[in-house]
């Protein structure tokens, strides 16, 4: 990821270096400007404002805001820590599960679908080319749109899901209402794989088309079965693009916008009861409902050191698997 | 002794024949899923209303109800809407490919001092959650309406500088790998033959670095087109937003399934245009980025 660095020691001095370098600050320098604009300067001021005492009064002026200090996050730790935390901590709290167990399951569907679809379309067979034209077809819907489609299919009367089931399968006796209760868990889960499995799938893909056929017939002539040659070759190649894909699909899922949109506009509301509330949305909830946009910086605030740990655990854990190529 | 050979090696190629079958049986079963709930969004933007809420209607109906789109366009003023998001995505997309390329191409080849840290922020920016810092954006934004009078709040320019600034950091990372595998040596050229940096750079090197642009353009389109959230804070009236209030508008009374279905056609038909169009460069794009990352 990051460039190697020649370390040449140089006489040179700093100075110079910025000159000789100039037409490559020129270069960044527009990505710089937007990248400072956008995320920088509105990231240390939220940075900040975790620390006020933020309403609506005073978030126009918040520099004269009343200073807390560490209010806010001894609120949030200290509730989530004793599980005796007010109303608004114990919301956080259940978002966080909810968020921790969404992420794992829709992950974990992606990983396994996407392999078994990269694995299929792997082979030779007429109209390859189509199959994978159409497999790459549901990444194309947009987020909110996936939100509409599957209600057509979760809809308790007249949904897809139901009619299968009921009508024409005759597994359940009654229509199933997929949208409340634990059941909207899944209901946002499925339609979330199903946005994000092509991705997944085209990457897969592509390192499996690098791996030489050679190799497996080497393989063969050692006597390995079709199960050892997946194992010892085919993930081998597969490795690093599953841990890159799949730490960006664990960041994207726990704190993105993606499954946002998705469950906004699945249940026509971003007021989604016990099951489904992710982290983002009772975070904006709590933030604009109370205006508690302090508290709302602190949550985030912690929601970003819980990704930036997690991804340094990865990297660590996987660096191996990462650069194995 | 030659018969039972071979009847045996004709049974395992059967067996294999089989296998093969049954797995692209399995291939296409698996793709057809995947298509179910698109065919089941073209199907329900042409039932009637009240169709679709009933479980005994039929799923294909006897009537194509076509008026659903012109009823839905003139409902949620989706006209206004589609300019919107057009302008502010196709500007988008020109604008955050052109910039991450261009810092892709100096991270590709130079190593200048900060190169490292740079691209460690580069990363780090897709570990800030979008709840921490939308607040703060929109009073930045403000801020500069206010004292600079630079109008960035309620309109297109400002959902521009918002999503060029949101999609560069990601674009930049898939680039420099496509201007890293470029060999230098054609731009050192031109460069002998009186060109600066940028032409070599404009006419050489961006050129060669087209599947990685285009994959990497697509992903901008396709984001910002599917950006919600940041839109609505800012205030532009943009697709996704206009649906979202309608739906919630709607939430309270009884939802427009037709409606919201034919919307859901309407908001996929562009992406998919562009992507049958670059199918090839953006695959090829895609994967061979990945695999050099």
């Amino acid at each position: 990821m990051a460039i190697p660095v020649i370390s040449k020691p140089s006489k040179k001095t700093f100075g110079a270096k910025l000159r000789r370098y100039r037409i490559a600050y020129l270069f960044i320098a527009p990505a710089v400007l937007v990248m400072l604009l956008v995320h920088i300067i509105p990231t240390l001021q939220a940075i900040y404002m975790s620390f006020l005492d933020l309403n609506l009064r005073t978030l126009l002026q918040y520099l004269h805001a009343p200073w807390v200090g560490l209010e806010h996050y001894s609120r949030i730790l200290g509730g989530l820590i004793s599980g005796e935390g007010d109303s608004l901590v114990k919301g956080l709290g259940q978002a966080l599960k909810n968020s921790f167990w969404f992420t794992l399951w829709t992950q974990a569907g992606t990983l396994v679908g996407s392999l078994i679809m990269a694995l299929l379309l792997n082979r030779k067979f007429k109209g390859r080319g189509i199959a994978r034209t159409l497999v790459l077809l549901p990444w194309v819907v947009p987020t909110f749109a996936v939100g509409i489609i599957w209600q057509f299919i979760w809809m308790q009367k007249g949904g897809l899901a139901n009619r299968l089931l009921v009508d024409w399968l005759h597994i359940v006796d009654k229509p199933i209402s997929f949208m409340i209760n634990q059941n909207a868990r899944f209901a946002l889960i499925i339609p979330t794989i199903w946005n994000g499995l092509p991705y997944s799938t085209i990457m897969l893909l592509s390192a499996l088309q690098t791996v030489p056929d050679d190799l497996y017939e080497a393989a063969s002539i050692d006597g390995a079965n079709a199960w050892q040659k997946f194992w010892s070759i085919t993930m081998n190649y597969l490795k690093p693009i599953i841990f890159i894909t799949t730490m960006f699909g664990i960041i994207f899922n726990f704190f993105g916008f993606g499954p946002y949109n998705i469950a906004v506009s699945l249940f026509s509301s971003d007021n989604l009861g016990t099951y489904v509330n992710l982290l983002t949305i009772a975070i904006v909830r709590q933030t604009f409902n109370n205006q508690l946009y302090g508290y709302g910086a602190a949550a985030s605030v912690l929601v970003m050191i819980v990704a930036l740990v997690f991804v340094g655990l990865w990297y660590s854990l996987f660096r191996k698997q990462l650069t194995s190529e | 002794m030659t018969t039972p050979t071979i009847a045996k090696k004709s049974k395992r190629q059967i067996r294999i024949q089989v296998t093969n079958t049954f797995l692209t049986g399995l291939t296409w079963f698996l793709v057809f899923t995947l298509m179910v709930p698109i065919l089941l969004m073209l199907l329900t933007s042409v039932r009637p209303r009240a169709d679709i809420t009933s479980s005994i209607a039929p799923l294909i109906p006897t009537v194509w109800h076509f008026e659903n789109y012109v009823k839905m366009w003139q409902t949620l003023k989706f006209g206004p809407l589609f300019v919107n998001s057009m302008i502010v995505v196709c500007t988008t997309t020109l604008v955050a490919t052109f910039f991450a390329a261009m810092a892709g191409y100096a991270l590709a080849r130079f190593r200048f001092p900060g190169a490292d840290a740079y691209s460690l922020v580069v990363t780090g920016t897709q570990m800030i959650p979008g709840t921490l810092f939308f607040i703060p954006l929109y009073l930045t934004f403000l801020w500069i309406k206010n004292n600079l009078g630079i109008p960035l709040v309620g309109n297109n320019l400002g959902a521009i500088v918002l999503y060029v600034g949101f999609y560069t950091p990601i674009s930049l990372w898939i680039l420099r790998g496509f201007f890293a595998a470029i060999p230098p040596d054609l731009e050192e050229q031109a460069m002998v033959d009186g060109t600066n940096r940028f032409g070599a750079f404009i006419r050489i090197s961006l050129p060669l670095a087209i599947p990685g642009i285009v994959s990497t353009a697509i992903y901008v389109f396709l984001s910002a087109w599917n950006e919600l959230f940041f839109g609505y804070t800012l205030g532009v009236k943009t697709v996704p937003v206009g649906v979202r209030a309608f739906i919630q508008g709607a939430a309270g009374t009884q939802l427009r399934y037709d409606y919201m279905a034919a919307a859901s056609v309407v908001v996929t038909i562009p992406i998919a245009i562009l992507f049958f169009a670059l199918q090839k460069q953006f695959i090829s794009g895609l994967t061979s980025g990945a695999v050099k990352s």
